[in-house]
């Protein structure tokens, strides 16, 4: 088990503070995952719901601990050459062409095949991290790639060290901090979950909500943090919404009814933003004034 | 239990109880293996083991691997480790010691811990239990061999039918871009002169399924096709989730995941409960959209195996489908009785959401060579 650097992973509790620096209100629960994972040097695998601070927290841990943020988004089609590495071919073609007559075949194979032509991806790159501090390597929304490209993460994630068949196998000298992310638009295979440990992120209490407010937004007054988030809690229960606001949600909102210098929720000024909160037509159609006083005036 | 939690560190008694609390997950249905329980005495070591919120989340962390996972190692903690006392739990506010708690950690009424709550809410969601109420899938349906075949040989149609979008993944064609990578190789074959320019296109997308079954006691008579259709679907076509339905949603593609025919059936009728009440289509099209729709991809094909036989009002139904129409690809109704002679969707569930689905099919136009299936890659009517 490798030592964490000190005073940033030193226990539980010094990861709360260490988000908390970072303006990343977590609970104990996600924190003792993230500590165990940089414990145990294990992948941490964090679903949730969209827009509540998954792939926030990758980026508050390499604030926080000072290593590079890494960053693969995943998407349908994520293939070994957009995440591992691949070939520079216009450089290695421009060479075969410039060396075509001095050189043998087996020279110019073993010439374009070297470092020098090796493009690397953000996989590559998370495993030739030099250096005391542990790059963050965030693979975001894994669930938006196929079930193949897992295959591919095994070798990477179980023994940190990938292989290219030209040169050889590269073994990280500093393993990165892996935090995984998916919105669970499809179950993650059996064995890419097993060599994770794992997290979940729901809509925070409404506690919580003020208090990420109040980090982030720091001229809201508390009054106006709590009318907020207990409107935003109220419409989360609503079960005639396509869509949820997130936090990310919540937090543009907020933005724009400063901008707009209201101090006070209104129902005419939150049907002019509600767009800001709901991102589904339907949703928006269906909240209209009468609905959106009718939600203010709940208890 | 294995030796895979052994740990040189962790004292033999919390190791034993840790084993047992792994067996006892197991127990309840879930599928952790030595690395978990590797990866929790690890984590045991790296923890304070006398706080008790700190064992819970590192149980959670490690062991549990999905929301509903979560929720029973929560539950399966409470009632393992409930009995424990608790040596650094703080005392309450006001200074008065913590509430009693039952043998299986369950505090008195009046009070409920969030296990409880979620266990709630569950019950909730499985609707009522009735005794008086039939089984909604029995546990053994005898089908043939041949007949379980043919319904593979028409799902695999069926997947080619309904893959028509273009994915993002690349193979070799002889019309489209450059292929450098395929070019440089040969180039390189060629001594440095580029004879030929490789090309590359986009290959289809896959197809992926959402499943939503109707296995009230209308549909019981043909249990046979249409669970030998799900599990025929769910096996061929890789990204398949079911979902049954009656009086309320419960998902089942885990208990079909690798499993045969007739070891899955059983594990079925044990999950779903005899519930009275009758079909709520409505009500379980709103529940899947408010638990699932963020999980359904815009290229998914929704299939609903239903006779059509609701309690909800059609207007509700309407709306429902109206808004899942506009989230899938295809949306294709499966009714027992599409294939009778004289059939006409005469049920008020059926009538509004026909204008809503691509394709009406019965279970036994799947295993035909050129059944109606063959429909289903058609553009949406309107």
């Amino acid at each position: 088990m490798t030592e964490p650097a000190s005073g940033f992973a030193d226990s539980v509790d010094s990861v709360i503070r260490a988000l908390s620096g970072q303006h990343y209100v977590t609970e104990r629960g996600l924190a003792t995952a993230v500590y165990l994972a940089i414990r145990l040097e294990k992948p941490l695998l964090i679903e949730g719901e969209p827009g509540c601070g998954k792939t926030e927290i990758a980026k508050a841990l390499s604030a926080a601990s000072g290593g590079e943020l890494i960053r693969l988004q995943c998407y349908e089609g994520l293939d070994a050459a957009a995440a591992l590495y691949e070939w520079d071919y216009p450089r290695q073609l421009l060479t075969i062409r410039l060396h075509e007559r001095d050189r043998t075949t087996a020279q110019l194979e073993s010439e374009i095949y070297t470092e020098r032509f090796l493009l690397r991806r953000p996989l590559l790159r998370a495993l030739e991290g030099k250096g005391p501090v542990r790059p963050v390597l965030l693979i975001d929304e894994l669930d938006r790639a196929d079930e193949e490209f897992e295959g591919l993460l095994l070798e990477v994630l179980s023994e940190f060290q990938v292989t290219v068949p030209e040169i050889g196998t590269i073994r990280a000298s500093t393993i990165p901090l892996v935090i995984l992310t998916s919105n669970r638009t499809r179950e993650l295979g059996d064995a890419i979950k097993r060599r994770c440990l794992y997290a979940y992120i729901g809509y925070p209490s409404a506690e919580k909500e003020v208090e990420i407010l109040r980090q982030k937004v720091p001229e809201l007054s508390l009054h106006s943090a709590q009318e907020i988030a207990e409107f935003v809690g109220r419409l989360r229960t609503r079960e005639d919404l396509a869509k949820r606001p997130g936090v990310a949600e919540t937090l543009d909102w907020t933005a724009a009814l400063l901008a707009l210098r209201e101090h006070s929720l209104r129902p005419e000024t939150i049907v002019e933003t509600l767009g800001l909160l709901l991102k589904d037509a339907h949703d928006l159609e269906t909240y209209r004034k009468e609905k959106v006083a009718e939600l203010l005036a709940a208890p | 239990m294995n030796s895979g939690t052994s740990s040189p560190v962790l004292g033999n008694r919390l190791q034993t109880r840790v084993q047992g609390f792994l067996d006892r997950l197991r127990d309840r249905g879930l599928r952790s293996g030595l690395a978990a329980g590797v990866d929790l005495s690890r984590a045991l070591q790296a923890l304070p083991i006398l706080d008790r919120n700190a064992v819970r989340e590192a149980c959670r962390a490690t062991v549990a691997k999905s929301p509903a996972e979560l929720a029973v190692v929560d539950r399966v903690f409470e009632e393992y480790f409930g009995s424990f006392d608790l040596p650094v739990t703080p005392p309450s506010e006001e200074g008065k010691l913590p509430q009693a708690r039952d043998r299986l950690g369950r505090a008195p009424s009046g009070s409920t811990t969030p296990a409880e709550e979620r266990e709630q809410v569950e019950e909730e969601l499985h609707g009522r239990y009735s005794p008086e109420a039939p089984a909604p899938v029995p546990r053994r349906v005898p089908l043939a061999s041949e007949r379980l075949r043919r319904y593979r040989a028409g799902a695999r149609r069926f997947r080619r039918s309904v893959a028509t979008l273009p994915g993002r993944r690349w193979r070799a064609h002889p019309v489209g871009s450059v292929d450098l990578r395929r070019t440089a190789r040969a180039g390189l074959r060629s001594g440095g002169e580029f004879v030929e320019l490789a090309r590359r296109n986009r290959s289809p997308r896959r197809a992926d399924l959402v499943i939503l079954w109707d296995v009230s006691g209308s549909m019981r008579e043909h249990t046979t096709d249409l669970f030998g259709l799900v599990y025929a679907l769910h096996r061929v076509v890789r990204r398949t989730r079911v979902f049954a339905f009656g009086h309320d949603l419960v998902e089942v593609t885990q208990l079909l995941a690798g499993r045969s025919y007739e070891r899955a059936l059983p594990l079925l009728a044990d999950r779903l409960r005899p519930t009275g009440g009758g079909t709520r289509i409505a009500h379980c099209l709103n529940e899947f959209r408010r638990r699932h729709e963020s999980e359904v991809r815009r290229t998914s094909t929704l299939i609903v195996l239903s006779d059509g036989w609701d309690l909800g009002e059609p207007s509700e139904l309407a709306d429902q489908f109206r808004r899942l129409r506009g989230r899938v690809h295809r949306l294709v109704w499966v009714n027992p009785y599409a294939a009778q002679v004289g059939f006409r969707p005469a049920t008020a569930a059926l009538q509004v959401a026909l204008p809503y689905v691509d394709l009406l099919a019965s279970p036994e136009d799947f295993p035909l060579p050129h059944g109606a299936v063959r429909r289903a890659g058609v553009p949406a009517p309107g």
